[in-house]
């Protein structure tokens, strides 16, 4: 048998003229983890669906266990061994866990009846395979994400998976939640299994991986053991430029504070908070989920109300009793799901950008010129270089860090003092988010006050220019300069 | 029984449904004096849950692989309009009621099919595609087949099985009622159906795609298929029942059906189908259609003006939506 289980030569694929592949080669090897990375559009999820069967491939080889794969369906993959975890995890939420689990194979093995027992004994089976617990007759959409996940993993090993390719599943795990889905991946790697993960996440792909291919514009860059490369070579290898990661460094920081909180309390979330913010700083609060960040951003925005405290913005004392109101006093929030909350998906890029100033592109009647949407459009596409050929294409169509240019640009086309970036950069790509940083620090610069609530340590780091620290709903730290550093914030978080 | 189970069971629509149909009846009873629990009248009710029970049933299944069928009235109408038409017309069914129920099954599949065809085929919405074959089957009848009312001449047969029943009842100020032979089907399609939706892997299918269609599809359910067998099933059952009316009421009206699915679906949701799919249960739904029927004949018995029906409707329609909308704004957290 070949040392490798699954080798993929000069693979290439083309849709309707456009090359998504051109010329990718790797290999896997059984019982290791290899990760397949690169930034959003590179053909990570073509080459999956190649694998899994969903496409066939234009030319190349592709040898499973050493014998050569011409033309596979998605059943037959699943009965070489191939299981493909779905970044969506492919669950019933309205079912139970048992019948998730068992109604795979049942349907594979084209039974009628619905026999209760034989459900049960298999999703018992399915989760023996890594030792995990869980009510059977729970609902599925009642479980958290990181017991979906599990619950996904347990069901594809019923089917004596060989390779396991897992699409981004780390993306709405909290930091606890990865590490216990490592230890499973870990668990089946050791049992023989190969797992391919498909990843854009620096920190994580070095933490778990054994092999790495990296993948630009439709072609592999680079394959092989992960060791051989520094985080810094593969940032490179991924965007295909050096990135810099300089300290935000604020030029010119307003004497008087533009917002100031006194005690502000919201019961059972954060109690007795009180900060300054000074035009030009990046301010960043962070802390563990729970902490009480993202509820104190929300109050800043009139989505939460604060019983007790004041809030002051440029000297007086305001109430903010809804987005509307936080909005008239020039206060912006971008918010954390950029996809459900911030942006109107099914409709036209510019429709995004200027949804939130029709009222400035208004005349004296009300009415609106499409001429003017347009143009006020365009100038935001250049200045925050949104990749689109057009801005009356659907917002669906941009990769997620073009989306979250968008919302920044939508909150931004209106004249604000304050900007408060919720996890601004969650789900985005390498390359992406240092656009968005850049642009960040460009508008601190401008003179705008800017708040980043956010869990990534790194950003918080790299971008703000003074942080603070909450946990269980109180500030306990407080740092600026170079002072910030990741491990003087985890001191005081944990 | 344990924390767990409790709490299982009251999160559940059905639980909370028949909860409201005991109190209501109980409410009731103490209103009317204690006219809602005589025999008769319980008969009565029964008897006139049997048609509506029946095309919920059919709703229902529907509603659960996440479509609507609004045309459902309009295939019934067409189905039994033409099959006691070309009974009359050929002198048929005066003994034996047979043929014309299996006319009437198989126009219906006919046109389930085409609802099947297009819903399986086209990825539109389902409420948009049935309202267009709605109206376009209401077109054939009406216009195309020019299809009239049959009272006094319909077949014999039809109306000897109409007439016939299981027992006879009489309460206390000497009032007669019978109970019509058509209950056992209604009972047989309830049973049915719910053996179908638990107990099938067809059924398992349509909780599965109401659920997450892309899912189904990956698990190897092929979708289009049970689509098409779901809708065509569904046709045949709206012949069938609308042929049960027809016997009920003696008469075959073919504007009779004309905005049934307009009462039946709201009482499908408020029995806790979900208006996104994937939830609903034989149990849920009897008992809503228990507590509209019951409302409705209560009305009578307390002498209620029957505008108040409308009103009651209405608010069974937006309570419905509104918990259903609720529970599924929960579930997304």
């Amino acid at each position: 048998m070949s040392e490798y289980l699954l080798e993929m030569t000069g693979i290439c694929k083309s849709f309707s003229g456009v090359h998504a592949l051109k010329n990718v080669n790797f290999k896997v090897r059984p019982g290791k983890v290899m990760c397949l990375a690169g930034e959003n559009g590179c053909g990570k999820s073509t080459l999956v669906k190649i694998i899994s069967g969903v496409y066939t491939k234009d030319e190349g080889e592709v040898l499973f266990e050493g014998k050569p794969i011409t033309k596979i369906t998605p059943a037959e993959a699943t009965k070489l061994g191939i299981q493909v975890i779905y970044q969506d995890l492919s669950i019933f939420p309205n079912l139970t866990v048992m019948e998730n689990l068992a109604i795979n194979s049942e349907i594979t093995a084209g039974k009628k009846l619905v026999n209760r027992k034989r459900w049960e004994a298999t999703a018992k089976e399915a989760l023996s395979k890594i030792g995990y617990n869980i009510d059977l007759n729970a609902k599925m959409g009642e479980l958290s994400v990181a017991d979906k996940q599990l619950v996904a993993i347990c069901r594809a090993l019923l089917f004596d998976a060989k390779l396991i390719i897992m699409d981004e599943p780390t993306t709405a795990l909290t930091k606890k939640e990865v590490d216990a889905l490592f230890k499973t991946a870990r668990q089946l790697r050791d049992s023989g299994i190969a797992i391919m993960f498909i990843s854009h996440k620096t920190e994580e792909i070095f933490e778990i991986s054994d092999d790495v291919c990296i993948m630009r514009n439709g072609e592999n860059v680079f394959a092989g053991p992960t060791a051989e490369l520094t985080p810094q070579q593969f940032t490179y290898h991924m965007t295909g430029r050096e990135l810099t990661d300089d300290h935000f460094i604020p030029k010119n920081v307003s004497k008087e504070p533009v917002l100031k909180t006194e005690h502000l309390t919201l019961k059972d979330k954060f109690e007795d908070v009180s900060f300054e913010l000074h035009k030009g700083e990046i301010l960043g609060i962070t802390g563990l989920l729970g902490s009480g960040r993202t509820e104190l951003a929300l109050s800043l925005f009139g989505l939460e109300h604060p019983k007790e405290g004041t809030i002051t913005l440029n000297g007086e004392q305001v109430k903010i009793s809804n987005p509307i109101k936080a909005q008239k006093l020039k206060i912006g929030y971008v918010p954390e799901d950029r996809l459900t909350e911030g942006l109107c998906l099914q409709q036209p890029i510019s429709d995004n950008i200027t949804l939130s100033s029709l009222k400035r592109l208004s005349n004296a009647i009300g009415l609106i010129k499409n001429q003017d949407i347009l143009d006020d459009a365009n100038i935001w596409k250049e200045k925050f270089s949104i990749k689109t050929d057009d801005v009356r294409k659907f917002a669906s169509t941009l990769s997620g860090g073009n989306q979250q240019k968008i919302v920044l640009s939508k909150w931004l086309s209106n004249d604000l003092d304050v900007l408060i970036l919720n996890g601004p950069t969650v789900g985005v790509d390498v390359g992406a988010k240092q656009d968005i940083h850049a642009l960040v620090h460009n508008l601190a610069n401008e003179g705008l006050a800017v708040i980043i609530i956010s869990d990534d340590l790194s950003e918080v780091v790299v971008n703000c220019s003074r942080v603070i620290v909450m946990k269980e709903g109180r500030i306990v730290g407080e740092m600026t300069g170079d002072d910030i550093t990741e491990n003087n914030i985890l001191d005081i978080i944990r | 029984m344990n924390k767990a189970t409790i709490k299982r069971i009251t999160g559940r629509t059905e639980f909370w449904i028949f909860l409201v149909l005991v109190i209501m009846c109980i409410g009731i009873q103490i209103a009317s004096g204690g006219q809602l629990f005589e025999s008769s009248t319980v008969v009565t009710i029964l008897r006139a849950m049997v048609v509506d029970g029946m095309f919920a049933m059919i709703c229902l299944v529907v509603m659960v692989s996440g479509g609507f069928d609004l045309s459902f009235p309009a295939v019934a109408a067409l189905a039994y309009a033409l099959s006691t038409t070309i009974c009359v017309n050929n002198g048929w069914c005066n003994t034996n009621p047979l043929i014309g129920f299996l006319l009437a099954i198989v126009i219906g599949a006919v046109l389930g099919m085409l609802n099947g065809w297009i819903i399986a085929n086209f990825k539109l919405n389902t409420m948009i595609i049935t309202l267009g074959t709605q109206t376009f089957f209401i077109g054939i009848t009406m216009g195309l087949l020019e299809l009239k009312e049959i009272t006094s001449t319909l077949p014999v047969g039809f109306r000897t099985f109409g007439e016939s029943y299981l027992f006879e009842v009489t309460n206390s100020a000497g009032l007669r009622s019978t109970m019509t032979t058509m209950f056992i089907p209604f009972v047989l399609l309830c049973i049915i159906t719910s053996f179908v939706l638990n107990k099938t892997m067809f059924g398992r299918a349509l909780y599965a795609i109401g659920g997450n269609e892309v899912s189904a599809e990956r698990a190897g359910y092929n979708v289009k298929r049970v689509k098409f067998i779901l809708y065509t099933v569904v046709g045949a059952s709206a012949g069938f029942i609308g042929m049960i009316r027809v016997c009920m009421a003696r008469q075959s009206i073919p504007k009779a059906m004309v905005g049934k699915e307009m009462t039946i679906i709201p009482a499908v949701i408020l029995g806790g189908a979900s208006i996104f799919g994937g939830e609903g249960s034989v149990f849920g739904t009897v008992c809503a259609v228990g507590i509209i029927t019951v409302v409705s004949n209560s009305m009578l018995l307390m002498g209620i003006d029957s505008y108040w029906q409308d009103f009651f409707n209405g608010l069974v329609i937006l309570v419905g939506v509104t918990v259903s909308a609720i529970q599924a704004m929960r579930r997304r957290k």
